[in-house]
């Protein structure tokens, strides 16, 4: 199953929905839902973008492949598909991305509102910065409702936060089905990528089909199988995938960002944005991208080797994200020590079709693993 | 110029005195804290004993010494990647065998670290290896970007992050802060800046009374002793030299033919050799967003003078003066100003794999630049310490063009 995400798009403005291109991945999506906004987060492009002619006028090759498929896309196939950007300061990457991408429209004639918020990247032991969060919500509250013209209600907040946390839980429970071995994890990446370019009253349907697929499925053999965790930025791609677990591994468990990073919070069901989302961005699961969490990154992953009864963490290193690249050597040698085995392989912008040396390297490590066990 | 005149060598007994009095301190138990460039130093002057040591100036120091590979290395070999920032990977492999084969033995250990994201947010990450390797506390001054001028709401919320840093050295290191000390600091560093821009003025000059490799060189002292009186000595000094070399009629490149200018960080492995070649093709790069940037506020060149009011109002106004803490549109507004102030021929973008948050913009920026305002204008590949990633004979090749272009230019009026 590959998204078609231009169709995606296509299908949503043909239905009349104002849509939000996000760029970082944690953006406030219940805010949006609750302002009747369809917020789509422009990650995982990979399938959609072949090559990136127009990016390559703007970005040098040394940029991430996240930046340089997203700008491709919202300057070629996207164009005149979204209504808005959203950006938080995420990366020292994407801050730079808005002004690149709203000049070139505006060259083209078209005007993209930019809606942008700080997230404050302090420790919270260190400075109280709820004030100033709390302010950055409202007066991004403020801006939408002046663009779109749509009036914030309590009610409908909440109702989109009971929602979402709905969507995060079946992200969940679909997650356990791949550690059981009944569906493969490029399923339920791409099942997950697909929420991201649908309507929240979509969500639920793509989910629940993949995780009864699972239910149903007659391969349930993870007791034969090693549990390995993959973290990194994004999901490898499909052959990377595809030789993980012909080499005989199982996937228990991710912390990927754009996936398992993106559901693994659950904060308190609230009607108060500014609360709701300062207990969200705050108590967030560790990613190196919240610079906050850094202390939290270690334990989280101890936990989740813990609960999945993984043997094994294989990094996902995409090329060019120094966030991941800076934690890499410190979280190998804490699980080395701990007896955890890890392997670290890097994904190129162009690597689908260059895999045959990972496949090598994954089915060395599996074998490695099975000799140990 | 700057080891063959008295400021040049002066800049070497004020960056050699900085970092011994550092080691010195350091031992006899002062409070040592490591900080990002930009962290605001003056604060420090507020404590009794409190020093500060600059990892990426300490980077580029090795760099500029040749040691920069050799520190990368090491990194290297414990398994950071090449593509991470040259000067983190020098820092870290210095770190990893106590400062070996560093010009300056090192930074001593530190008691505090303190990263600040306003040139780039991946410092933290940085820094946060010496947190957990070290198991040394670590404080994130955390500014926000901006794409307009600085906005009130985001500097107050500088400024409460600087009352906390206060109380967190005072907390940790048991010394209480006296702002009067801290003020005269703010005030030493303004007038020093003050200085420094009458330096940079005398590019105006035709042929120029510096060249950007001047400038660079001689940022030292604002990363290694700013707020101190030395700091106002030195740039004085620097300052009335280089009129007095001007009046003279003494320029480092006299048959000037054609003024550039330098967009990134400086290619610190490669100063001597590119001015030196440079200058026989009668090419001077007479100006620098890096360097220029010091002392202003985000959009403009301009000096941003201390008023003798607030100084963590002050600090604040300024922690996005930088060229990486602000946007495209303030970033060309800047260069186009400094542009047509300098006479620029031509510009050169850096592109430097080590620099994204600086690198990023610079292909629009060229188009703005070259498209828009008709400077001729050129890309090179240069990362700024790690000189295996610099190709001196293709980087030549591409400067040789662009001096070609601006002289067809100048046939074609």
């Amino acid at each position: 199953m590959q998204i078609n995400v231009a169709e995606k798009l296509l299908t949503l403005k043909g239905r009349g929905r104002k849509v939000l291109g996000c760029f970082p991945l944690y953006p406030p999506m219940e805010l949006f839902y609750a302002l009747d906004l369809v917020p789509v987060v422009l990650w995982g492009l990979k399938d959609a973008i072949k090559s990136t002619p127009e990016c390559d006028k703007h970005l040098q090759p040394y940029t991430c492949s996240v930046a340089r498929h997203l700008t491709e896309f919202v300057l070629t196939e996207g164009s005149g598909m979204l209504d808005g950007i959203f950006m938080y300061n995420a990366c020292d990457t994407l801050r730079n991305l808005p002004e690149i991408i709203t000049t070139a429209t505006e060259k083209n004639g078209r005007s993209l509102p930019l809606f942008n918020i700080h997230i404050p990247m302090v420790l919270p032991e260190q400075t109280d910065a709820s004030a100033y969060f709390k302010n950055e919500i409202n007066q991004l509250i403020n801006d939408l409702e002046n663009r779109f013209g749509k009036k914030f209600s309590k009610e409908k907040f909440k109702e989109a936060v009971t929602k979402v946390q709905n969507i995060r839980k079946l992200m969940a429970d679909a997650e356990k089905q791949v550690a059981l071995g009944a569906i493969h994890f490029s399923d339920f990446s791409e099942s997950v990528h697909a929420c991201w370019f649908s309507p929240l009253e979509d969500q639920a349907g793509i989910l629940e089909t993949l995780i009864n697929t699972g239910k149903n499925s007659k391969s349930q053999k993870t007791s034969l199988k090693t549990g390995v965790i993959l973290s990194g930025i994004l999901p490898p791609p499909a052959s990377v995938i595809a030789a993980i677990e012909l080499s005989g591994l199982t996937v228990v468990g991710n912390d990927i960002a754009s996936l398992g990073r993106t559901y693994a919070s659950m904060p308190k069901v609230s009607e108060d944005p500014d609360s709701y989302f300062l207990d969200f961005y705050y108590q967030h699961y560790p990613c190196p991208t919240l610079l906050y969490t850094g202390d939290r990154r270690t334990t989280s992953l101890f936990n989740l080797l813990d609960a999945s009864g993984a043997k094994a963490v294989i990094f996902i290193g995409e090329k060019f994200c120094e966030y991941e690249y800076f934690e890499f050597p410190y979280l190998s040698k804490q699980l080395n020590d701990r007896g955890i085995k890890t392997l670290e392989i890097e994904i190129a912008i162009d690597d689908d079709a260059h895999t045959s040396a990972h496949r090598s390297r994954i089915e060395a490590f599996a074998e490695m693993l099975k000799s140990t066990e | 110029m700057s080891e063959k005149t008295h400021s040049g060598k002066h800049l070497t007994k004020v960056v050699g005195e900085a970092y011994m009095d550092l080691h010195a301190r350091a031992a006899q138990g002062a409070f040592v804290v490591w900080i990002a460039i930009n962290v605001p130093a003056e604060l420090f002057y507020g404590f009794d004993n409190v020093v500060y040591g600059v990892p990426e100036s300490h980077a580029a120091l090795n760099a500029a010494k040749g040691a920069g590979v050799t520190q990368c290395e090491k990194a290297e070999r414990l398994g950071y990647s090449m593509d991470l920032c040259s000067y983190a990977r020098i820092d870290i492999g210095s770190v990893s065998d106590k400062g070996m084969d560093s010009p300056t033995f090192g930074l001593p250990k530190p008691d505090l670290l303190v990263s600040d994201t306003n040139n780039c947010s991946l410092l933290v990450k940085w820094f946060e290896v010496h947190h957990r390797e070290m198991g040394v506390p670590h404080f994130i001054i955390d500014v926000p970007f901006c794409y307009e001028p600085q906005k009130e709401k985001d500097r107050q919320y500088i400024i409460r992050q600087f009352k906390d840093l206060i109380k967190t050295i005072e907390r940790l290191s048991g010394q209480t802060f006296d702002e009067k000390k801290a003020m005269q600091a703010v005030a030493n560093t303004s007038e020093g800046i003050n200085h420094w821009k009458r330096f940079l003025t005398f590019a105006e000059h035709r042929p120029s009374g510096i060249t950007a490799f001047d400038s660079f060189v001689q940022m030292a002292p604002f990363l290694v002793a700013r707020g101190t009186p030395q700091f106002v000595e030195h740039y004085r000094m620097l300052a009335d030299e280089t009129e007095q070399r001007v009046a003279d009629g003494i320029f480092p490149v006299p048959d000037e033919k054609y003024r550039l200018f330098w967009d990134n960080i400086a290619p610190w492995h490669q100063l001597r050799d590119m001015s030196g070649r440079l200058a026989a093709l009668g090419t001077n790069i007479v100006g620098a967003t890096y360097t220029s940037c010091i002392g202003t506020v985000e959009g403009s060149f301009e000096l941003f003078a201390f008023d003798g009011g607030d100084p963590l109002e002050y600090c604040a106004r300024t922690q996005n003066c930088y060229m990486c803490p602000h946007g495209m549109k303030l970033r060309g507004k800047s260069m186009k100003e400094a542009v047509q102030k300098l006479n620029i021929d031509g510009i050169v973008f850096a592109s430097n794999r080590s620099c994204k948050p600086y690198s990023i913009t610079q292909m629009d920026q060229q188009k703005l630049m070259t498209g828009q305002f008709g400077v001729p204008s050129v890309m090179i590949e240069v990362d700024h310490a790690d000189a295996r990633k610099y190709s001196r004979e293709s980087t030549f090749t591409r400067l040789e063009a662009l001096i070609e272009a601006i002289e067809a230019g100048r046939r074609a009026v």
